[in-house]
């Protein structure tokens, strides 16, 4: 494409290509195609052992929390939104919306990984519900469990994408910024890291002790390393997003961000399907 | 530039400024379709009715999202074929699967019909 002025763009049809998509997109699109096979195995297993147990399977519905599943449903499909946005913002050259629109959809998905992690870890020590104890465990961990990492890579694939926001216009021996990159990439893991024990550490704790003023001091001083680590890492975060000259990144980059909105959004159809086969279905 | 293309520049500037409100609007509709499939489970209705309702509400908001969010609608057909084509497979084997062990030779075996089996062994 010759153009890059902002608008000039046209992102659905791309004249150098025999098929007018671009090529990017093509195959995202034949993996998500591929991609569909691959979870419409995973989720006819885990029905044909619900449509048809084997002695001594506990009952799903004793072991689900339809209230937590509902929020985690939700907070995926505002990173959906919030992933659309990010697309529609580099679309129209606006880079500071993007960035924004970017660092929502991360934590919404590290949110809903969270509450993943919550989950299982109930699954395994309240409800004694393993992979390996019951089928119901097997494909039921198999299944939630392979979206859940998909998820993870869409949350790294992301903050990717975020880094390479800041990329210098000419950083081809620039190494500075490879240097930058890896310090953005390590900060971005550990408060990621950090913040989701802290908080799975603190939820935990509620529910055991309840929720008062002395127990949030308890808690306070009980996870002191980990929120020094997350304020640490969070002013390193805010250090590397300072403007520091003309940046790469512009509209002629929005295939990028959309192949991976395409990925992000799959995700969340594929949850969508999930959340209704395999919790709201055992509720009728 | 023409005045066609004049006029397909800011047709295109239109949608670009409209895809906002569009997404926006989209979030909210599916966030309320979620809270009715949670609300739907516990209505006192037919099995068959709910299970009918749930797996519209979620085809709904499916296709919500691969046409308005993943930009189907706005893409070249040729996006929609080569994605229906792996949907298809993938919900074909599916109902193979599901078919094939609902059958009663595959249906796994019930506690009694296991302990005679391990009667037979031990025998």
């Amino acid at each position: 494409m010759s153009s890059t002025a902002a608008g000039a763009i046209d992102h659905h049809f791309d004249p150098s290509t025999s098929t007018g998509i671009p090529n990017k997109k093509l195959l995202m699109w034949a993996f998500l195609a591929s991609d569909c096979m691959f979870f419409g195995c995973l989720i006819s297993t885990h029905l044909i052992y619900r449509l048809h147990p084997p002695p001594g399977v506990p009952s799903a519905r004793s072991v689900f929390s339809i209230e937590l599943t509902s929020f985690s449903t939700f907070i995926l499909l505002m990173s959906s939104l919030m992933m659309a946005l990010a697309v529609n913002a580099i679309q129209k050259g606006n880079l500071k919306s993007l960035r924004a629109s970017l660092l929502t959809t991360i934590f919404f998905g590290c949110i809903f990984l969270g509450c993943q992690v919550y989950e299982f870890n109930n699954f395994v020590f309240e409800k004694h519900l393993t992979i390996t104890n019951s089928i119901l465990g097997t494909t039921f961990f198999t299944l939630t469990g392979t979206h859940g990492c998909h998820v993870a890579v869409g949350v790294f694939w992301l903050m990717l994408m975020y880094i390479r926001t800041f990329q210098p216009r000419d950083s081809s021996r620039d190494l500075r910024w490879f240097l930058c990159n890896a310090l953005h990439i390590v900060a971005f893991i550990a408060t990621i890291l950090l913040g989701m024990r802290l908080v799975l550490g603190v939820v935990r704790g509620m529910e055991a002790t309840g929720v008062s003023a002395a127990t949030l001091a308890h808690f306070a001083r009980g996870y002191f390393a980990e929120l020094l680590g997350i304020v640490v890492s969070l002013g390193l975060l805010r250090w590397l997003a300072q403007p520091r000259g003309a940046v790469g990144f512009n509209e002629t980059n929005a295939i990028d961000v959309e192949m991976m909105g395409l990925y992000w959004h799959f995700v969340d159809i594929v949850w969508i399907v999930i959340f209704t086969v395999v919790y709201l279905l055992e509720y009728i | 530039m023409s005045a066609t293309a004049h006029a397909g520049t800011a047709g295109s500037h239109e949608l670009e400024e409209s895809k906002f409100q569009i997404y926006v609007q989209i979030a909210m509709l599916l966030a309320v379709i979620t809270g009715i499939e949670i609300i739907t489970v516990y209505l006192p209705f037919a099995v068959p009715i709910l299970f009918a309702i749930l797996v519209v509400f979620s085809a709904v908001k499916f296709l919500f999202v691969i046409f308005f969010f993943m930009h189907l609608r706005w893409d070249r057909p040729f996006c929609t074929i080569l994605f229906f084509i792996g949907l298809i497979l993938g919900g074909g084997t599916m109902w193979a699967l599901l078919r094939l062990f609902g059958a009663e030779a595959s249906m796994p075996l019930s506690s009694a019909m296991l302990e005679t089996v391990r009667w037979a062994a031990v025998a």
